[in-house]
Parts: C-alpha cells; structure tokens; sequence
C-alpha cells in the first residue's frame, strides 16, 4: 500500500515567489489497484508522480510506502516517463536488465528475466535490436518491461502513451491490463485523456490546477470487466461509461482556470 | 465490395514503362554526391600550380612546380634531410604529439567529468584554465623552455597543455548534457551513485568527449609543427624550418603536404573510432 497524506509542494518560480502545485493530496494505493490520477497540464499531477517516485521532496505531509517514508528513489518504485529514456548503447534486452545489473544479478540470469519480461511485453523477438530501430510504441513496451525488472511493490507511469497515435495508443492500453492483471502490481497512472482513465482505472482521481488538488474520486470496474472479457470495444461503448466520460468531462471542464477567470 | 476492390487494384499494367519517381524539392545543396566536384577543383588546383611555375610569372625559387616537390619528396624518403631520415622527422612529430594526446586524455577527461560532477571541482579547475586556455600556447613556450629545458619534456609539456583544455571543456559539457529523466530513469532502477556515473554519465559524455579529442588533435597539430620551428632538432616543423634557411621551396611544400596527410590521418582514424564507439550518436 502507497499512502499519500496530505502531501503539499511549493516550487519556487523564476521571479522568487513560491507556486502552490499541491495543496494537501491524500490518496491511498492499496495492493492490486490501478489509480488513475487524470487532470490538465499544470494540474500537479506530475508533480504528484515525481513526489511519490523520490525526484521531489515534499513541503509538508508524507509518502510511505507499505509504512516506509519514501525520502528518494528507489528500486521498490519503478517509473515509466512519458518520453522514452532507455540507453541507447545497450540493447533491448540490456535496457530491460539494467535494474537487475544495479542490483548485482549476473549476466546470464539477468538475460533470462529480460527476454522473460519482454516476452509478456510481446517483443521477445527485439532482444538483440538497439531502442532506435523500435518504433515509440515499442519503446514504451521497453520501458514497461524495464520498470518491472527489479521486481517493484508499485509502477508510477507518467503519461507513458501521452505520446503516441491513437491507435497503438489503444493497444497499449490493452496491453497494460494484461501486465497489471498478469503481475498484479499496483500502479500509479498519469494520464489527460478521460477515456484511457476510464478504461485504466480501478480509482480514478479528478485533479484541478493552481493549486493542484484532488477534486473528485470514482471507484471503478471497467477495467476488471475488460480484463475478464477481453472486448474494449463493449466496455467503451457502455452507457455507463459514456455517462462517466460526459460526468468528468463537465467536471475537467469547470477546473480549467481560463474558464472560470472569464466568468 | 466491388468498387473497393476495384479502387485497390493496381491502375496501369505491368508492361507500361517504370513511373516517374519524385521526392520533396530540397533546399540548400541536397542529398547529391560533391565527390565529383571536389576532385574536379583539386585536378584543377594542381593545373593551375603547373600552369603559374611553367610560366615563370612567379619566381622559380618562390614557387617549384609540382613534379619539383614529387622529386624532393622522393630525395629526401631516401635520403633524409637536415641530419635525419624522413622516419626520424615523422617519428619525432608523431611521437611528441601522441604522448601528450594521451596524458591529456588521460588527465583531461577525468577532470573535465568530475568539473561536471562537482561544483568544488568546478571552482577549483575553472579558474586556470579560463585563464590559459585563451592563450596561444608559443606565447608561454619561452617559459616551458625555461623551466623544462629545450628537450622532448617542454614540447610535450607545451602540446598536453593545448590538448588539455578543449578536453576538459568537452567532457564537462558532455556531463551537462546528461538529461535528468535518463539519471532519474537510473536513480528508480536502483543505481548507486557509482552505478550511475559508470552507466549512464559516462557513455553519454563519450560522444562530446570524442569531439573534444578531435578539436584538441588540431590545436595540437599547429601547436606542434610551430613549436618545432623555434626549438627541436627533429621533427616535419624543423625539417620545414632548415629548409626554409636554405630557400628550398620544395621542401617546404613537401613538409606541409606530410602534415596535411597526417591530420587528414588523425581525422579519419577519429572517424573510426567514433562509429566504434558511438554508433548511437544521432540516433536518439
């Protein structure tokens, strides 16, 4: 379990003075969940992520995990960045095991979990290529496989599809309930696309900027039906779900600050 | 169904003439070979050359013709000249400035690295080589003679000195390119710091590293051959610079064109060792 209590953070910005990003995010991540953190830009939800991974300490309030205080990075968190950072003078299968050489695992084990892990990411056969030959789908799936490697308690994914076609976009997603259904990992999901945190979430949260806080809370199933069935197609066209979308939609709407500066 | 399928299938039959292929109108010179061009306005160099020593517009002992310079070169591959075979002069040249090469590396990239790393390495070092760096490295020649005498130490001392800042400079600088995701990518997987300086810092600063190697090569090509015209025995500058006191133009060409094919030398084997070690750069 992740616990963020009332966890508040002030940038200092160009000219000094301090910018709210957070003001007093609570949310717990029990084991097996899907939490879906959905907002616009500036709303703190990347903030949040990089609190919960270690990059940014907090002003006031707590991170722990399973009751430890996260006070760094650390392997027990694995992160999946929105742009592709894998190294590109290592190979597909060398990114994948690159925790498992910081934890001093040896070289042939450390190439069985990679094709392992590739293989439930659906690139066993991209061992051996170099990151710059995949495409920016593939390379997430890379990023995935490379997060899941040191065996985390939880997965952070900022906005890991944010930059792809909607498409592959959509088999990604697909993709991730495998993994998370496989694994049973629980996993942190930053996204601004209402439909994926609908289809993703067990949890979802609403988030609003300036100051960036939580606005609204959902428990959800979709994502347990389609990890059952296997039809998105179903799932997405369900009145429940367009009635949530349209539901979300007027409450991102109403955070948006330019909005509710014109009125 | 059937408009589909019609719309789908190829348009003209196969026994027509290939279409005409186009691409994207480019700008600036394109993607066309200048191969061509450039041996063109070399052949036509080498004739001008001929054709202004065969006239005599400029004095002979000014200008010798090109086949004069192919002689000299000959003469002095057998013979030697100025008290040493070509070898010794070459071997001089070349030891001299692959020495300090690797001192500079050796000591350049370490404290380039760390100058990136560690803001006390970075107020330490920074202070004198901002203020030697900009220096040409003849005007504080007299000094290394002084202190280290007029042997092979104050040359090489001179040529590490040269090749050592646009060394440090560059691996600094490759260090500040490391972006922050890549170090908290490695950081969340577990890195130590040491993991992380061996594992991602230093194949990410290899290839500015590289670069610095070969910008400092060619400072060190021109520190080396001035420095061999004022104070060696040895050396393609003091075979430059005997030949000169004796008014032998052909020599004199013929040292310049053994410089110009070793740092052509330099650079192509630079080339090499980039894309063996580098093969990514570019690609990401």
């Amino acid at each position: 379990m992740l616990r963020v209590d009332k966890a508040s953070l002030y940038f200092a910005s160009r000219d000094g003075r301090p910018v709210h990003a957070l003001d007093r995010v609570s949310l717990d991540i029990p084991e097996r969940a899907l939490v879906v953190a959905l907002g616009t830009s500036g709303c703190g939800k990347s903030t949040l992520l990089n609190a919960m991974a270690g990059f940014l300490p907090l002003s006031s309030g707590s991170i722990t995990l399973n009751g430890h205080a996260v006070e760094g990075p650390g392997a027990e968190r694995g992160v999946v960045f929105q742009k592709d950072t894998l190294l590109p003078w290592k190979s597909v299968a060398e990114n994948v095991a690159l925790g498992l050489k910081f934890a001093g695992v040896g070289r042939a084990e450390r190439r069985d979990r990679a094709l392992e892990l590739l293989r439930l990411v659906g690139l066993e056969d991209f061992a051996d290529a170099a990151p710059y030959e995949l495409s920016g789908g593939m390379r997430q799936r890379v990023g995935i496989a490379r997060a899941l490697a040191p065996d985390p308690a939880i997965l952070l994914m900022d906005e890991p599809f944010g930059a792809l076609d909607s498409m592959t976009r959509e088999q990604m997603q697909e993709l991730l309930v495998s993994v998370w259904a496989r694994t049973g990992k629980q996993i942190f999901f930053i996204t601004h696309s209402i439909e994926e945190a609908l289809f993703l979430g067990t949890q979802l949260i609403v988030m609003s900027p300036r100051p960036g806080r939580v606005v609204a809370r959902y428990d959800l199933d979709f994502v347990e039906t389609f990890a059952r069935d296997r039809d998105a197609r179903a799932v997405k066209t369900a009145p429940t779900f367009a009635g949530l979308r349209e539901e979300i939609r007027a409450i991102v709407h109403q955070t948006e600050p330019n909005r509710s500066a014109a009125q | 169904m059937t408009d589909i399928a019609a719309a789908n299938s190829p348009s003209a039959p196969l026994t027509e003439a290939p279409p005409r292929v186009v691409k994207m109108r480019a700008f600036g010179i394109g993607e066309y070979s200048t191969l061509a061009i450039s041996v063109a306005t070399g052949l036509a160099l080498l004739a001008l050359w001929q054709f202004v020593a065969w006239t005599r517009l400029v004095s002979h002992l000014f200008l010798p013709t090109p086949s004069e310079v192919v002689d000299a070169a000959i003469s002095i591959y057998r013979d030697g000249y100025a008290n040493a075979s070509l070898w010794e002069h070459v071997g001089a040249s070349l030891a001299r400035i692959v020495t300090a090469a690797a001192i500079a590396i050796a000591l350049g990239a370490p404290i380039g690295l760390s100058m990136g790393l560690s803001r006390w390495a970075k107020g330490v070092f920074d202070t004198p080589i901002e203020f030697y760096w900009p220096l040409p490295p003849l005007a504080y020649l007299p000094l290394m003679i002084i202190w280290l005498g007029i042997g092979e130490v104050s040359k090489i001392a001179l040529l590490t000195l040269a090749m050592f800042a646009p060394i440090a400079l560059s691996a600094q600088a490759g260090v500040r390119s490391v972006s922050s995701e890549r170090v908290n990518a490695a950081l969340s997987l577990g890195a130590t710091r040491f993991q992380l300086l061996r594992e991602i810092v230093l194949p990410s600063a290899l290839p500015e590293i590289l670069t610095g190697i070969r910008i400092a090569l060619g400072v060190g090509w021109g520190t080396l051959v001035a420095a061999e015209l004022i104070a060696a025995t040895r050396g393609i500058g003091y075979l430059i610079m005997s030949a000169s006191n004796f008014l032998a133009t052909d020599v004199v060409f013929v040292g310049i064109g053994i410089i110009a094919a070793c740092a052509f030398a330099f650079t192509f084997a630079m080339r090499l060792v980039e894309r063996w070690l580098v093969p990514w750069k570019g690609q990401s």
